[in-house]
């Protein structure tokens, strides 16, 4: 018979399930882990492009949700977002940039003054809070950077665990552009292993990044090091595709979680604590089949935000090597403080990448079209353009969106998964104020690929599906804000350590928590938040008030 | 409720995403795993074409990635590809194919004739441009939007050109070799610092 009492069951095992499970079994706790996606082994981490980005199979095999851009669209069926459901979660095949949020980030309401149609909060906690707990997670996933690389990034105690990789000979020229304009470059900091560290091996530069499993463990995720750590303890029980449909409630407290297997027979485990890390679109689902629990607020699913990504593309003559390496080798920052006389609030970071650029068919399939203007679209002019797949530049914006109470998860009224459960509904459209960063930016960034000396230059909304004018983005691999912290539990889902307002021994450690979304990639932050969590949880438990 | 399911996507969509497959920073796709390789692997036999449709997709593909110095689509085996796709990951377009090919027969046997596969490359070139803009003379009504047909065909060639050879196209890497693409390494140990930063020659797979 498994074992069915736990002292904690974390749902999720991701960047914020990861921390927890690794936390809380290191401090002596029995933890119950449940994964709706499969354990996936190093054997099937190849670098074949057609099953892992196209196909999009491999990580995620169920996936389902629906998406419309208003209350009055019809929603549309897909796989949207982009994420993994697997154990490990969506760091399985992250692409491993690690920012620190600058500190107005956790601040934007105090920051900026309230602004009509967005919902904008302060975070409860600050950066200096937060410092801490992003230099622990950087030291345990052993980033590689430059800690004067930045002039605008947060202040930091101490460098970073690893030095920088070798430069991309595609962030030496983009490297050209950002300088000739008059911005610092840097390279982006990595959590994938410049050198051995943490008994991992360095990177081998294999071009097939994000989107893809490390076969050598060389990047750093739950799956490399959250996961075995916790499993050394012996008191980890992690079971993969255990799909959980509901929180049992007695007195006021969750009982435990009662999950469907992969033949679809229901089990139940009991639990002392439960922590939800189902992301920011699993926690609000799993709330919202449990009868709306800790919803008092009613703004569980509300204030879903994604980044948007303001880009360019430049043509070159010469073999930029962007098959090579990791997803971005270098980034300028100059843009992103706030200014309101650019006619906008907020910004993001801007860094080259391969994102379309590291296997040929995502090149053939969404940058070819971008490249081809008034050209036709098949024959001779057609092969002339894959044969500028090693010489294209791509540059792309991080950038902050504002959230809006009407960007929404919930329950969709008739689409259900495999098992019958109902798949999550995304409402999502652009605040204004995004619209006027995106165009702005990608001006500033076409004159950067234009300094680099690019033969051609074109703008990034002619991506198909990276345009948020004309076709508003349905999915994201970055999604925060859905079940967001703060210390009004009128205003918010969850306290400022994460605990619900309503429920004592419910926490959430994912972005869900998060309620603004800053103009830099989340996960280290997701992290370094899920650390001060546990952090505090294990001191609570030790006063024996858990 | 309108909803898309499966590869085959409204021409509204289609022609407003550009391509079958994804978007946004991410590709999104419908299918699973690579049985297509595991048909393309065992044998070179039609798994799902009669002659004349593989003659007439062949065809097609060759206008699409015609050859010039470089080997083209007829020569990576693109039909191969889908053919096997077809049979497997791709099934869900099946359909599309064989009401598509029967359209562009007639099509083709009004204007000049002769099947498809037989014309000249400028007749051909003229034919699967009216497809492409939904004004073909002779496209029988029930056979589906010519537009949406031509760009599945155009994004399956594309596809096969660049995927892995062992789907069955990109024969002897014609197509990376086309797109300068030397292929995956995480087999292979990956690359050199000196090849990343551009120190140092590229060695492609093929020269293995």
């Amino acid at each position: 018979m498994a074992k069915t009492e736990f002292d904690v069951c974390v749902i999720g095992t991701g960047a914020g399930g990861g921390v927890m499970i690794d936390q809380l079994t290191a401090a002596g706790m029995s933890v119950v882990a449940l994964e709706r996606g499969p354990a996936l082994s190093l054997a099937e981490f190849d670098d074949d492009e057609l099953r892992n980005p196209i196909r999009d199979r491999v990580f995620s095999p169920n996936q389902l949700e629906t998406w419309r851009p208003d209350d009055q669209a019809e929603a549309e069926v897909g796989a949207h977002s982009q994420i993994a459901h697997c154990v490990g979660g969506t760091l399985t095949h992250w692409a491993a940039w690690s920012w620190r949020f600058r500190p107005d980030e956790f601040k934007v309401l105090s920051t900026e003054g309230p602004v009509a149609g967005a919902s904008l909060a302060d975070w409860p906690i600050d950066y200096d809070e937060m410092e801490p707990w992003y230099d622990k997670a950087e030291w345990d996933f052993g980033v590689a950077g430059d800690g004067a690389g930045n002039p605008f990034a947060a202040p930091r105690k101490r460098g970073f665990p690893n030095p920088v990789h070798p430069e991309r000979r595609s962030a030496q020229v983009f490297g050209q552009g950002v300088e000739a304009s008059g911005y610092t470059h840097f390279p982006v900091p990595m959590a994938i292993n410049s050198q051995p560290y943490g008994g991992r091996p360095r990177c081998m530069y294999g071009g097939a990044c994000r989107s893809y499993g490390c076969p050598v463990h060389a990047k750093a995720t739950t799956f490399s090091i959250h996961l075995p750590r916790a499993q050394a303890t012996g008191r980890l029980d992690l079971r993969a595709e255990a799909m959980v449909f509901e929180l049992p409630v007695r007195d006021g407290k969750v009982t435990g979680a009662r999950y469907l297997d992969a033949k679809g027979e229901a089990h139940e485990v009991r639990a002392r604590q439960v922590v939800l890390a189902a992301g920011t679109m699993g926690t609000p689902q799993l709330l919202l089949l449990s009868d709306g629990l800790a919803n008092g607020s009613g703004l569980v699913g509300k204030n879903l935000q994604f980044h948007h990504h303001p880009a360019a593309l430049g043509v070159f003559d010469d073999d930029l090597r962007t098959y090579t390496g990791f997803e971005t080798h270098g980034a300028f920052d100059d843009l992103h403080p706030s200014d309101p006389k650019r006619g906008f609030i907020r910004g993001g970071v801007v860094a080259e990448l391969n994102t379309f650029t590291h296997q040929p068919i995502a090149f053939g399939l969404l940058l070819e079209p971008a490249l081809r203007g008034e050209m036709a679209s098949f024959g001779a002019s057609l092969k002339d353009r894959l044969r500028a797949f090693p010489r294209t530049l791509t540059v792309a914006g991080i950038c902050e969106e504002l959230p809006m109470e009407s960007n929404r998860v919930e329950l969709d009224p008739e689409v259900k998964d495999r098992f019958g459960l109902p798949v999550v509904r995304i409402t999502k459209r652009q605040h204004p104020n995004d619209l006027a960063m995106n165009r702005w930016y990608e001006k500033k960034i076409m004159e950067v690929v234009e300094a680099a000396g690019a033969n051609r230059v074109v703008p990034g909304s002619r991506i198909p599906g990276i345009g948020i004018t004309e076709a508003p983005q349905k999915g994201n691999a970055h999604n925060h804000g859905t079940c967001r912290m703060g210390d009004d539990p009128s205003t918010s889902v969850v306290d400022r350590w994460c605990r619900s307002h309503e429920v004592p021994n419910l926490w959430i450690a994912d972005a869900s928590t998060m309620p603004t979304n800053g103009g830099y990639n989340p996960t280290l932050t997701i992290l370094a938040n899920a650390y001060r969590v546990a952090d505090h949880f294990v001191g609570e438990a030790r006063r024996a008030s858990l | 409720m309108s909803r898309t399911k499966g590869p085959v996507l409204s021409r509204r969509e289609l022609l407003q995403r550009g391509a079958l497959y994804g978007g946004g920073l991410w590709l999104a796709g419908q299918l699973s795993f690579p049985e297509a390789a595991k048909a393309a692997a065992e044998s070179s036999e039609p798994a799902t074409f009669g002659p004349e449709d593989w003659k007439a997709v062949e065809a097609i593909t060759a206008r699409i990635l015609p050859t010039d110095q470089e080997p083209g689509a007829k020569e990576a085996g693109c039909v191969n590809f889908i053919d096997k796709a077809l049979a497997h990951e791709e099934k869900a377009s099946l359909p599309l194919y064989e009401s598509g090919l029967r359209g562009l027969e007639a099509a083709s046997q009004r204007a000049h004739g002769a099947p498809f596969a037989e014309l000249d490359a400028a007749a051909q070139d003229a034919l699967l441009g009216a497809l492409e803009a939904g004004r073909t003379a002779g496209w029988p009504a029930d056979a589906g939007d010519s537009a949406v047909f031509f760009e599945t065909v155009r994004v399956h060639t594309v596809v096969g050109f660049l995927a892995d050879p062992k789907y069955g196209g990109n024969r002897d890497f014609a197509g990376w070799k086309v797109a300068g693409y030397p292929g995956p390494r995480h087999r292979r140990g990956g690359y050199r610092p000196e090849q990343v930063t551009g120190e140092a020659p590229i060695d492609p797979i093929w020269e293995d």
